[in-house]
């Protein structure tokens, strides 16, 4: 095997305007699907969390819990590109929707499994806060919800960021899916090379390349963000006046 | 006796956790600026029976009257009567993810905030109905604008803490100070709140012996001003002192009450000189 020729050929085909351009089109895709995925799974999540941990005295708050747990149930249940298809050939067509353009659909599926996920790891953060205070927010008069949103929540976050890193990383990953409903990824635009070079073994090899350079970004961002929220603990407190 | 209705009144209180029956049946009367202690042995009752007062536990049957209304009831909006009772906790419950101040400020701006946002929202109805008025219904006069809400709210936080010599604390952290320091700073976060009544979960009891004093002195300065306070402690020599009446609470019942003078001096509830044996 001659490596030196095999990357020539590559890097000359990548080099070429329109695989240049599909290559950042496709990393511009995984990385705004992974990004907005996680957003929204985390909006999701959290919701559900804190519906999780309600006190439920009342005929809303146990039908709501419900709701969630089927919501998890079938989304932590079947695999995301089962979903992808159901969402993108099943649902769209179904419901009559036209004019989708197919990287929403992945996101909003991504978002909404990324939720069920989240969800769980959001409500062990929950748990990991101190019950003295949600009672103190309580005792001074806020409310079930101000409390959670302006004091539990926040410190939740802090515990569990780590494992959220984890669910970024699992999502900037799980993007490689993607092409099973027509959206240039990272996967499709670098296996495109491959099959126009009948030549797959340095796409394979920079495609991974690749995932590892986003990966370490993301663990190294994820440091920074754990390190500008440990400020509150003692050891960082360096703003002591 | 004066006839003045009491700040909380307490009828029959009745709480078990399932079928454990922690208080069987308490009635009591708190008046206004009254200092009331609660004594008893642990796992009588008496912490529960606080906890009660501001419905932190759901109570399972009876009523308390707090400004004549029975917060007892669960159809009555808790939030806004526990704006007007203060509660300091054993283990401090400082908001660990704020600062000092923030920790202080955050309630009172925003229930300033709350109330503003209210206002405006009224003022805009009449404005739109006053389109369709003969004569106009005037505005509500708003002179607050939301950075004097916050301002003003600095401004008393920064008052309470220079009170107990904390100020320069304002902006550190709650992991940064010594439990007594935490403790300080949480009453005064009750006490930002302006409350009617301030309720204390066995404030010392989970501070080194040499930063109880300076707790204890705090307390003894806003008993001093007249604030009506329910103390539950195991300091026998500070609920003597402060206390306009003791009660004694042991499995779940009020065993007796009195005058500090009469209840350690001369108890009459073998219990209670069973108990007092053991702690003084």
């Amino acid at each position: 095997m001659n490596w030196g020729v095999k990357w020539k050929v590559f890097w000359e085909t990548l080099s070429g305007e329109f695989y240049r351009k599909l290559f950042f089109q496709g990393l511009i895709n995984t990385v705004k699907i992974a990004v907005l995925g996680l957003i929204i799974g985390i909006f999701i999540g959290t919701v559900i969390a804190v519906v999780k941990v309600m006190p439920k005295y009342k005929k809303l708050p146990k039908a709501l819990d419900k709701i969630c747990d089927v919501y998890v149930a079938i989304f932590r249940g079947t695999p995301m590109v089962v979903q992808l298809l159901i969402a993108y050939y099943v649902l769209l067509p179904v419901l009559g929707i036209r004019g989708v353009e197919a990287i929403n659909v992945g996101i909003a599926v991504f978002g909404m499994n990324s939720g069920a996920y989240v969800s769980e790891i959001m409500r062990s953060g929950i748990n990991s806060v101190d019950k003295g205070q949600m009672e103190a927010g309580r005792a001074l008069g806020l409310g079930y919800a101000v409390t959670m949103l302006k004091i539990v929540v926040p410190q939740a976050v802090k515990n569990i960021l780590p494992t959220l890193g984890n669910e970024f990383i699992t999502l900037i990953k799980e993007t490689s899916v993607l092409s099973f409903i027509t959206v240039y990824d990272l996967y499709t635009a670098l296996g495109a090379i491959g099959s126009k070079n009948y030549d797959t073994v340095m796409p394979y090899l920079f495609m991974a390349f690749i995932y590892i350079v986003l990966v370490l970004a993301i663990t190294f961002m994820v440091k920074g963000l754990e390190k500008l929220m440990a400020k509150s603990d003692r050891k960082k407190a360096g703003g002591v006046i | 006796m004066n006839n003045e209705r009491p700040l909380i009144c307490v009828k029959n209180l009745k709480k078990n956790f399932d079928d454990v029956m922690v208080l069987e049946d308490i009635s009591t009367d708190i008046r206004k600026g009254e200092k009331v202690a609660v004594i008893g042995p642990s796992g009588s009752g008496k912490s529960t029976f606080l906890r009660c007062l501001n419905c932190m536990e759901d109570p399972s049957g009876g009523n308390i009257f707090f400004d004549g209304e029975d917060i007892a009831d669960m159809k009555v909006d808790i939030n806004k009567h526990r704006e007007h009772i203060g509660m300091v906790f054993q283990q401090f419950n400082l908001f660990n993810n704020k600062t000092v101040l923030k920790n202080i400020t955050l309630a009172p701006v925003y229930f300033g905030l709350k109330k503003h946002r209210a206002e405006r929202c009224k003022n805009f109805c009449i404005a739109v109905a006053n389109l369709f008025r003969k004569n106009k219904k005037p505005l509500i006069q708003i002179t607050q604008t939301r950075k004097m809400i916050k301002e003003k709210a600095n401004e008393r936080a920064m008052e309470l803490l220079k009170r107990i010599g904390l100020e320069e604390k304002a902006n550190a952290y709650p992991s940064t100070l010594s439990g007594g320091q935490k403790q300080r700073i949480a009453i005064i976060r009750a006490l930002a709140m302006n409350p009617q009544v301030i309720l204390f979960d066995e404030p010392t009891s989970a501070l080194d012996p040499e930063m109880v004093g300076e707790v204890l002195d705090l307390i003894r300065k806003l008993a001093e001003e007249g604030m009506t306070m329910v103390i539950v402690t195991h300091e026998m020599g500070f609920a003597r002192e402060i206390a306009d009446r003791v009660l004694f609470i042991d499995s779940g019942k009020i065993c007796e009450e009195g005058s500090p003078q009469e209840l350690f001096e001369h108890p009459k509830n073998p219990r209670l000189r069973e108990f007092l044996s053991k702690v003084l």
